[in-house]
């Protein structure tokens, strides 16, 4: 218990350091820009054509953040601001809060997302299973192993375009981008939520096929290694049958390692696809920050930034946390690490 | 000591010409530079302006690998995008290495607090997507070229490398030729220069291929993003520019696929390298896959 108190101690301090060097990176990058933190991009907008009253916005930010005073008294103030969930307004669409663009796009991230790593590591361990059991002497299984490595090697958009070029273009299967129809107001009917679906196939796909390959020779190679123990050789010396091996004794011991991963990507989904979405132009947090880019709407960019940062961060701490409480094997080897 | 030593070092290489997938991937990445080189040795950088040839022409003789609808030549804007891609990578990866080795080398060898403080250090930016912080500082920084852009990636790339390095100075120091060396008087920085460098060498080596990689990605990434230098071609602004043109829409798949094709190749062939290395440095890698 002990030994579990210190180690949790340690990783509670590193979440807390993500954390604090993350806001830390977030507050001074900006003023190292000479000049008014916002000027710059104030500037940037002007050039850009975009037309703002921005006295009165740089007011506003001075008022909210104290800009005229000392730097120290200006990060104290970021951290209360930031603590009490204020991430400012933002400056392409002022006075929205930057909190409330965020917050409506998360769903759309964290839905899509949610599902695809949940069915591409269903999929993938299940395939991986049986091939790693198969072993590597069968053609087929050869195939699908080089299958997977060269998905794994390609970046995860280069197959999103190829997606929206066959499916959306060639053969105008599905919609090009969105995630429900123009005109259509989000509400709750089988009509709409088809609609969705409808929309959500092909960046689905396009993120369920490129970590199919992670997930099978992870899964393969867990089966591999676990042939040759012990309680495998019993349960065949013991004239089990063949699937009952897999499924009930192979299969069932890789899973734990299996369901790290999948614990580990759950906690990335927030910042794991915002190059996809961008591709496809699904209004999640990807999109937003495309757009904030696109508008040089730096309070939005920053919000989205510090949003990942610290749902990656909660999520690291939470696996963490419960992970040697289901495996004592990794408590012991983490403690004795450090 | 020094002969033992040109010795490991010379079965190691023969090891890496002897492996199929270092060689099928140094092959790949050899046409991939030559392609690009040649590219820019012969093109006119006059034809590289908008408009030098007529708009969305398909591949063919007159122009070679068809045009935008721009008229820029695809080919022309290829020999532009290989070598900036491959320089933001090779930019990146040296110096992402060089300072991950140090951190890792400081906190592996020295320990006590500047260790954990280091350690610390190294799992906050093991943990946050570098991708997070590389968008927050290319959206700050204007008009960034192709060398800003290495740079800053570069800068993020280090974590990894720390922590591989640490763990390996943590294995080594305690190797009787380290206590050796200390015992003759050298100073900590001299043992890590001469005594601890030579071994972790062919490890560095695979963890630059890896670097490369990152940084590749993070640049294409950031330049679908709209983050990536605006005046200057990499095969990550040319598919931003195909796209932004809606290139697909249109038809023009010679103008989104060539570079797709062509940074495909590029990971293929240095992730053929990576296991190389990785195999080459572990023989017992030999007989998985």
């Amino acid at each position: 218990m002990i030994a579990y108190l210190r180690y949790l101690s340690e990783r509670f301090v590193i979440f807390v350091a993500t954390i604090f060097i993350s806001i830390t990176i977030v507050f001074f990058v900006p003023r190292l820009v000479p000049g008014h933190p916002l000027l710059a991009v104030f500037n940037r907008m002007a050039a850009a054509g975009g037309s703002l009253n921005a006295p009165q916005l740089i007011e506003e930010y001075n008022r909210l953040f104290g800009l005229d005073k000392s730097l120290w008294e200006q990060y104290v103030r970021f951290l209360r601001e930031l603590a009490r969930g204020n991430l400012g307004y933002s400056i392409g669409s002022f006075p929205s809060r930057v909190s409330d663009i965020l917050t409506s796009a998360i769903p759309w991230t964290i839905g899509l997302l949610m599902l695809t790593t949940l069915i591409s590591w269903v999929l993938g361990s299940l395939i991986g299973a049986v091939a790693g059991w198969r072993g590597g002497k069968s053609r087929f299984v050869q195939a699908l192993v080089w299958a997977a490595l060269v998905l794994y090697t390609i970046p995860y958009y280069i197959l999103a375009i190829i997606l929206v070029f066959l499916f959306a273009f060639q053969w105008r299967i599905f919609p090009l981008s969105g995630a429900y129809s123009v005109g259509l107001s989000p509400e709750l009917s089988l009509d709409f939520a088809l609609d969705v679906l409808r929309h959500a196939a092909l960046p689905a796909l396009s993120m369920i096929v490129v970590s199919l390959g992670w997930w099978f020779l992870s899964m393969r190679s867990l089966i591999t290694s676990l042939k040759g123990e012990d309680y495998i050789l019993q349960a065949e010396a013991k004239g089990l049958s063949n699937r009952r091996i897999l499924w009930g004794y192979a299969f069932r011991n890789a899973l734990l390692p299996q369901a790290t991963g999948l614990a580990i990507s759950l906690g990335r989904i927030v910042g794991g696809a915002l190059i996809t979405e961008v591709i496809f132009a699904y209004p999640g947090l990807g999109w937003v920050i495309y757009n904030s880019i696109t508008s040089i709407d730096f309070p939005v960019i920053q919000g989205g930034v510090l949003l990942i940062v610290f749902s990656v961060a909660l999520a690291n701490f939470v696996i963490d946390m419960v992970y040697p409480l289901i495996d004592p094997r990794i408590r012991y080897q983490q403690a004795g690490r450090g | 000591m020094a002969e033992v030593r040109v010795e490991a070092q010379r079965g190691y290489a023969g090891e890496l010409l002897r492996n199929r997938k270092f060689l099928i991937g140094t092959i790949i990445f050899l046409a991939l530079l030559a392609v690009a080189v040649a590219g820019s040795l012969f093109v006119d950088p006059v034809q590289r302006r908008t408009g030098s040839f007529p708009a969305r022409l398909p591949p063919g003789p007159g122009g070679l690998l068809g045009t935008d609808s721009l008229g820029r030549s695809v080919a022309i804007q290829m020999s532009e995008a290989v070598p900036n891609s491959l320089q933001v990578g090779l930019i990146a990866a040296f110096l992402g290495t060089l300072i991950g080795a140090l951190i890792g080398f400081i906190s592996g060898y020295f320990g006590g607090a500047v260790d954990a403080v280091l350690r610390i250090l190294i799992d906050v930016f093991l943990s946050v997507p570098s991708l997070v912080f590389l968008i927050l500082i290319a959206s700050l920084v204007k008009g960034v070229g192709v060398q800003t852009m290495a740079l800053i990636i570069g800068a993020f790339a280090w974590p990894s490398p720390a922590r591989q390095v640490r763990a390996q100075v943590l294995s080594l120091k305690e190797r009787a030729f380290v206590q050796i060396a200390r015992l003759s008087g050298m100073s900590g920085l001299e043992i890590i220069f001469r005594e601890l460098m030579p071994h972790m060498l062919q490890w560095l080596g695979a963890n630059f291929v890896n670097a490369f990689i990152a940084a590749v990605l993070a640049e294409s990434g950031l330049s679908l993003l709209g983050l990536g230098p605006q005046r200057e071609m990499t095969l990550g602004m040319m598919i931003y520019w195909a796209l932004g043109y809606s290139a697909i829409l249109q038809n023009l798949w010679w103008w989104w696929l060539t570079p797709i094709l062509a940074l495909m190749c590029l990971f293929l062939s240095l992730y053929l390298i990576h296991l190389g290395f990785d195999e080459a440095s572990n023989p017992r890698l030999h007989s998985q896959v």
